[in-house]
């Protein structure tokens, strides 16, 4: 009899971690798999935020994503009242998570996205550029996109009610 | 004699316990050896969970909408003319404002709701009740100078797709207009 109190008194203390070592498991696959498809889109930047937006969410099979890289802020720019309010140049472009072109070679990018669509005509463009961005910057790209041959391209920008305040009040 | 018994049954007693207690200490020791430690894997575990929650970098809330650039390369093609393109023109105020001016009108939208507002009422569309001049098939033209920044003129088109028209393109840069 006292033994069998004993051995309860000691087996009690023991947790069973086995289900919280599953979830936290998953966790960590979740989080890597996530890493994986998010790096493609890495690259920092504050896209355009709409007034009145018409913006869909795109899922995520058939995505190839071109990012104009803007130029470094020194500092954080989400603590700036106008987030317009910093130089708007760039220097490359990446496409995908790999390739990067500077302006002056983007005739190289066109035969890469000719080659995107051969291997895969359902691809979708995703034109990833920062708000702040010169129009002038975006154009060349944009004609670069077309001279593949690609006529749809999606423009990114924040969906409704996310994304900072890009100033004050707008106009 | 009377002595005797009592004793023989309590030497035999003795054994019989110390030979229980060996045992059961036998069964312990099998049941903690079946035990893994896991702490020190949770350790890692967590110290791998937090390492990865920190550097995934969401693109958090972010959208598109969807362009159709005019086909092949090089400036826009002339060869079939727009009857009479809308021209949105986008011009840069200060460093980092916008001015909105539609080619052929006086008094132009000031922001970009008013401009969605300004295409849907020149909208000639009898499914929702508009009786404009353009039909959601005419040509709009986004025009902006090189220095516009990219939030405007995003947010100029955006507001020719929520006034549902269909066929929107980007013009060059140049002082064209």
């Amino acid at each position: 009899m006292s033994s069998k109190v004993h051995k309860r008194g000691a087996t009690c203390p023991d947790m069973n971690m086995t289900p919280l070592i599953d979830v936290v498991f998953q966790l960590i696959i979740f989080f890597m798999l996530v890493n994986n498809i998010i790096s493609e889109e890495a690259v920092q930047m504050i896209v355009p935020k709409l007034d009145d937006p018409k913006v869909i969410e795109l899922d995520e099979g058939n995505r190839l994503t071109i990012n104009i890289v803007p130029e470094e802020y020194d500092g954080d720019r989400y603590e700036l009242d106008d987030k317009l309010a910093v130089s708007g140049f760039s220097d490359r472009v990446r496409l995908g998570s790999q390739l990067e072109f500077t302006f002056e070679n983007l005739h190289e990018m066109v035969s890469h996205l000719e080659d995107a669509v051969k291997k895969n005509p359902k691809v979708e463009i995703i034109l990833r550029a920062d708000a702040a961005t010169h129009y002038e910057i975006v154009q060349p790209v944009m004609e670069a996109i077309t001279g593949a041959g690609i006529s749809r391209v999606n423009l990114m920008a924040f969906l409704p009610n996310e994304g900072p305040d890009m100033r004050g009040k707008d106009n | 004699m009377a002595e005797q018994p009592p004793n023989q049954f309590q030497a035999v007693s003795n054994e019989d316990v110390v030979h229980h207690k060996s045992k059961r200490r036998d069964k312990k020791n099998a049941t903690d050896a079946m035990h893994l430690n896991l702490t020190s894997m949770i350790d890692v575990i967590f110290l791998l969970l937090i390492y990865f929650v920190i550097t995934a970098s969401f693109a958090v809330g972010e959208g598109v909408i969807t362009a159709n650039l005019p086909r092949g390369s090089g400036p826009a093609e002339e060869d079939e003319p727009p009857k009479r393109p809308i021209t949105i023109e986008v011009t840069t105020v200060g460093t980092a404002d916008a001015r909105i001016n539609v080619i052929g009108f006086n008094d132009p939208p000031r922001n970009f709701k008013q401009l969605a507002q300004f295409l849907m009422v020149h909208q000639k569309n009898p499914n929702k009740n508009r009786h404009g001049h353009y039909l959601p098939d005419n040509p709009v033209i986004i025009q902006p100078d090189g220095q516009v920044r990219w939030q405007h003129v995003v947010n100029a088109f955006n507001a020719a797709v929520k006034a549902q028209y269909t066929n929107i393109s980007f013009a060059q840069v140049g002082p064209s207009g």
